[in-house]
């Protein structure tokens, strides 16, 4: 299927099979990663991007590793707070992980070394033989994981050459794979959601982008990305629950819990540990509260205006009660606005406590960076693109930000029709980038973009430069 | 006219321990017919296998031997030494298994136990055949399967259907979380509307089923002597083992005050340790493993095996000192009858005043009967003709009657079938081995502490919290659905569901909230009604200053009470849907399973999966193809011809 045509070379009809399940898509977040076969609906594999490692230098990957209790292991995440790559060894094996744990079968550990097998009698004849065997065996079925499928990987507009260029290293020269494609998940998030061109905001965990994409091309000079994004609203809620004096006990701390009344101190009974968990797995676990929290008591004001002048209507809103894993629970008024305010307007977010780091710029505010990259855009783009932005990524969930930005918007583009568009199904905003790879990578037509082996092996690194603008 | 047969349909579910298939839907559905072991020996050239362990006889001298358990063959034994072999059908040594934690570990392995499992049930030639997938195959895997299948067998057609998506059917219903505890894993799925979501579900957690009740015990009971790795597994499978529920005192002496004298074993076994409540005591070693001990006799028992405390057999076999063990058996037995009758008397006067015996778990000790198979293989091993091994049998043996003496007290109102690693008491010389019988205090209660009941808990929560429908969450929460035979130990899922119950739920705090808010709205009743919890519009609460927490409480629960913001957004027509939703869960429920099938009743339904697949077949391969057939709908199975067009990646069109 990787056969290479000249571009002017229409391809022959075999190479088409459109709807054959045969590229790999991989979109790799800092919080989650997906992974699946182009063509398919949702991505087979989400994997935490979080992984554990453990005191000998053991990395444990996987969402029923990094939520267990462990004194002996710390929470690491290979990306930086940018976005990117930090850590290439790990992003590696777990981008690796991610793929043949769910699609393609995890290399086999051979019988006689997965220690289930233990036979304290050697039966004699054979059995050394046999072990070669295996093993060759499985060293082939290692190479073969990744090297049946061409892979199409997602990257970060704003990712650096050198991250590109490591990028195709890899997948050529460790995974081995046939061909492959690097594209930006702003581009593919406009492909998810059926658009050629369209302003595409996507809010991710620690990173949220904006992206004009023009009749199918990235325009480089409109990504603008900022890190007011879900991470950045989990430490407003950590802000509030400190000034507002709420604990924050995540569940695996908690044996049993009573009922108690609002806020009253909770009446619970609490797991001991002889080797407490590290504070890093005490984070990931609270966040795991925290985006509870998110999806069933914040809210962000609808507009118009902003919620500091608006006070008396938001008051009109109902509360919301939440409950903390040991019991501990109150109902939330004004405050599950104003948590997500500082998205849109950071001069109101909370400050930070403790520390006295410095409050967000405001131009890194969502409005504001939608509005720096549609200024960098030709005048008469600005039109279809305020008519087509294209809201996805997980962190837009938050009930109505779609109305917000649309306010926003609006207020500060009165004449343009501006028109924000959010798919109403929470799993198509999630995972709106990896859709886009899926149906790029299932085209027929896209077959000829794809950089091959013998591209790779003829002009290196460099043409991903050239190829995937 | 359907393309198949109903007697016609093959049925597999491969297993991490057992692989159960049947061949045929009977009107009635039944449990499965075959239980294979999913396990297989290396044969003597490299790539084959056989179902059956091949021993080499290490005495080839001694032959002729009688067939060992009358199904030895022992071929052209005469001719030629290194021919002398024997099929040996208790010992699991040296077995390959090939499913472990539901991954497919030895593909050669797995083929071969499959090729052992077809050739067993020998279906005829036009033979379609469902297999229930393990969650944890990934899409290769199956197209692997798929072609193996195809190409191996020759089979007319073909479909998979994945475990959990069975059990749903099983229960018939649509939406469901299915948590299905099997041998060395479990899966957590969350299933709506007959859609299996991939994403959040929790595949394979390892350390949370079966096996990890027994490496429990292992670890509790292990240091002392007799309590092997397959002892505890034995122990884990009995009736006396069990799980209570999270606030539960383990039973300790105090517990049983008044029936304590009364009941001679209890008082016997423990009255030597002052255990206090809810405390764990070990018991001594070599004071537990006490081999023969009928529970009425315990004193006198005491006497006679104080000076064997150990009671390795496996070694004293080894060790060459078997006859003279065998005598002293057969000594203690005179012994021991002798004391019988000399008790008699007393007998009589104890059993009238002895009152209803105590519930397993009210007793801080309790013996159960296992099969020593490590003394099984250590016989073979020294090459004991089959004369010796049966000697040795009836010398050990205390089954029979051991099981006249403590017939359990719950096995009458158990609805489940004896455990399959209990002994069938009826029949005192089974196949396999010796039974023996052994003493356990109250880690029996904690085979599934440490953890485990925690651990699936979080995977369940995790899974549910991470349903991509958030609207479906409580719905979920709900339906509950446990399969899986990990689950079977004794009160195992009722403790899960309080643990569940006990950590997750949301307490109805919009409950506390009114009523600490409620009478201060309650004493000033407004004309309007608007201290009516009823949905109204929300302009009218707005107008009327309703207390925000009230409204808070009577909404809360039901998102689709809250007031719509009427910003007056027209052009957002695809943004209008909430994702917001309250906490979950505020209750947790298990599905009620349909009873259509006696049978399937009678054994409880830990492997409803295997149910559902019976199901499935009838429905995939009988009602749907016959409505295909008449020009309607899509088949859901994969037959020669698909697979001649499409190719092994066919399947994920058709997969369930």
């Amino acid at each position: 299927m990787a056969a290479v045509l000249p571009p002017t070379q229409a391809p022959s009809k075999d190479d088409y099979a459109g709807d054959e399940i045969n590229a790999l898509v991989l979109d790799p977040g800092s919080y989650t990663t997906r992974a699946g076969f182009a063509g398919e609906d949702t991505p087979k594999s989400v994997t935490p991007t979080h992984y554990a490692l453990s005191k000998s230098g053991e990395h444990i990957f996987g969402e029923n590793a990094i939520h267990l209790p462990r004194g002996d292991v710390e929470i690491k995440n290979p990306f930086s707070s940018d976005g990117l790559v930090e850590d290439w060894d790990t992003a590696a094996k777990l981008w690796e992980y991610a793929i043949t744990s769910r699609l393609t079968g995890a290399r086999q550990t051979p019988p006689s070394k997965n220690g289930l097998n233990d036979d304290p009698v050697k039966d004699g004849e054979g059995d050394t033989a046999m072990v070669e065997d295996m093993e060759k065996m499985e060293d082939e079925e290692q190479s073969r994981t990744l090297e049946e499928y061409p892979l199409l990987m997602s990257e970060p507009g704003w990712n650096p050459v050198k991250a590109r260029e490591k990028t195709i290293e890899l997948a050529m020269e460790e995974w081995g794979v046939p061909a492959f494609f690097l594209a930006k998940t702003g581009q593919l998030a406009a492909y998810g959601n059926g658009k050629a061109t369209a302003l595409v905001v996507d809010v991710g965990h620690q990173n949220t982008s904006v992206t004009a994409v023009w009749e199918g091309m990235v325009l480089r000079k409109s990504i603008m990305h900022s890190n007011i994004a879900s991470s950045f609203l989990s430490d407003q809620i950590r802000h509030m629950f400190t000034t507002q004096q709420v604990p924050l006990i995540p569940h695996y701390m908690v044996k049993t819990k009573q009922p108690v009344d609002a806020k009253v101190p909770s009446n619970a009974t609490y797991t001991n540990f002889d080797t407490p968990p590290h504070a890093s797995f005490r984070r990931l676990e609270e966040e795991r509260v925290l985006t509870s929290f998110k999806e069933s008591v914040v809210q962000a004001w609808p507009g118009p205006g902003r919620l500091d002048s608006n006070t008396d209507a938001v008051k009109m809103n109902p509360a919301r009660p939440f409950e903390m894993p040991d019991g501990w629970n109150t109902v939330f008024g004004p405050e599950r606005f104003k948590v997500a305010e500082g998205l849109f307007d950071t001069k109101s977010a909370y400050p930070d406590p403790s520390t006295n780091s410095t409050p967000p710029k405001s131009d890194d505010s969502i409005p504001s960076l939608m509005h720096r990259a549609l200024n960098a855009c030709d005048q008469d783009t600005k039109a279809p693109l305020l008519g087509n932005i294209v809201l996805t990524g997980a962190g837009s969930l938050i009930e109505k930000m779609p109305e917000r930005l649309q306010t926003d918007l609006q207020a500060l583009y009165p004449n343009p029709r501006v028109r924000v568009i959010a798919n109403s199904s929470s799993v198509e905003r999630k995972y709106g980038a990896w859709i886009g790879g899926s149906v790029l990578g299932s085209l027929g037509t896209f077959h000829q973009m794809w950089i091959s082996k013998e591209e790779y092996a003829e002009f290196g690194a460099g043409i991903v430069e050239r190829r995937c603008k | 006219m359907p393309p198949f047969r109903e007697d016609q349909l093959f049925i597999i579910a491969p297993g991490s321990e057992t692989t159960l298939c049947q061949l045929g839907l009977p009107e009635s559905f039944a449990p499965a017919r075959h239980r294979l072991p999913s396990r297989m020996f290396t044969a003597q050239q490299d790539g084959e296998y056989e179902p059956i362990k091949i021993r080499r006889k290490e005495r080839p001298a001694q032959a002729p031997t009688a067939p060992v358990n009358g199904l030895a063959t022992n071929g052209n034994l005469e001719t030629d030494v290194e021919a002398a072999w024997e099929e040996d059908h208790v010992s699991e040594e040296g077995a390959i298994w090939p499913i472990r934690n539901g991954r497919i570990v030895d593909w050669q392995c797995f083929c071969a136990l499959m090729t052992h499992v077809y050739n067993t049930v020998n279906p005829p030639f036009h033979t379609p055949i469902i297999l229930i997938a393990e969650p944890v195959w990934t899409t290769k895997e199956h197209e692997r399967i798929t072609q193996f299948f195809f190409e191996k067998f020759k089979v007319p057609a073909f479909t998979m259907v994945d475990s959990a998506m069975a059990a749903s059917y099983a229960y018939g219903v649509t939406t469901a979380t299915v948590v299905d505890i099997g041998h060395g894993k479990a899966d957590v799925t969350c299933i709506t509307d007959s859609l299996l979501h991939d994403i959040g579900r929790s595949v394979a957690v390892p350390d949370c089923a079966g096996e990890a009740m027994t490496e429990r015990l292992v670890k509790l009971l292990g240091s002392r002597d007799g309590f092997t790795r397959n002892v505890c597994e034995q122990l884990k499978k009995s009736s006396i083992c069990e799980v209570l529920p999270p606030d539960v005192d383990l039973p300790t002496d105090e517990s049983i005050p008044s029936t304590a004298s009364a009941n001679p074993a209890a008082a016997a076994s423990t009255g030597a340790d002052d255990v206090g409540p809810g405390q764990l005591k070990l018991s001594v070693p070599g004071e537990l493993p006490r081999g023969p001990g009928p529970n009425t006799q315990v004193g006198e028992e005491k006497s006679l095996e104080e000076n064997d405390g150990v009671l390795d057999i496996a070694s004293i076999v080894t060790g060459g000192n078997m006859t003279e063990y065998l005598a002293k058996k057969e000594r203690e037995k005179q012994e021991r009858l002798a004391a019988r009758q000399q008790k008699k008397g007393d007998a009589g006067q104890q059993a009238a005043n002895k009152p209803a015996r105590l519930q397993n778990n009210k007793r801080p000790r309790n013996t159960f009967v296992y099969e020593d198979y490590a003394l099984h293989d250590a016989m073979k091993k020294a090459g004991m003709s089959a004369q010796s091994m049966v000697d040795m049998q009836s010398a050990m043996d205390e089954g029979p009657n051991k099981r006249q003496k403590t017939p359990e007290p719950q096995s009458a109102i158990s609805d489940k079938p004896a455990d399959s690693g209990l002994p069938d008491s009826t029949s005192p010389t089974t196949a396999s081995g010796f039974r023996r019988e052994i003493e356990v205090g109250l880690e029996r209660f904690q085979a599934a502490s440490g953890g485990i009941t925690d651990r699936l808990a979080d995977a369940i929560y995790r899974t549910i919290q991470s349903c991509s429908d958030s609207n479906r969450r409580s719905e979920l929460w709900d339906c509950m659905i446990f399969v899986g035979n990990g689950g079977k130990v004794r009160g195992f899922k009722e403790a899960l569901l309080e643990t569940l119950q006990k950590k997750y739920i949301i307490s109805p705090s919009s409950a506390t909230i009114f009523t600490s808010e409620l009478p201060s709205n309650l004493s000033t009743p407004m004309a309007t009604g608007a201290n009516t919890p009823l949905p109204q519009l929300p302009g009218q609460h707005h107008g009327q200053g309703v207390n925000p927490l009230l409204l808070a409480a009577t909404t809360a629960q039901n998102p689709q009470l809250h007031p719509l913001s009427s910003s007056g957004l027209g052009q957002l027509n695809q943004s209008a849907v909430h994702f917001s939703h309250a906490q979950t869960p505020t209750s947790i429920k298990l599905t009620k399973i349909p009873e259509y099938f006696p049978e399937w009743k009678e054994v409880g339904y830990d492997e409803a999966t295997f149910l559902g697949a019976q199901v499935a077949a009838r429905v995939l391969f009988i009602a749907d193809s016959a409505a295909a057939a008449s020009g309607g709908g899509s088949k859901g199975y994969m037959s020669r011809t698909d697979y001649n067009e499409s190719g092994p990646m066919g399947i994920h069109e058709v997969y369930l």
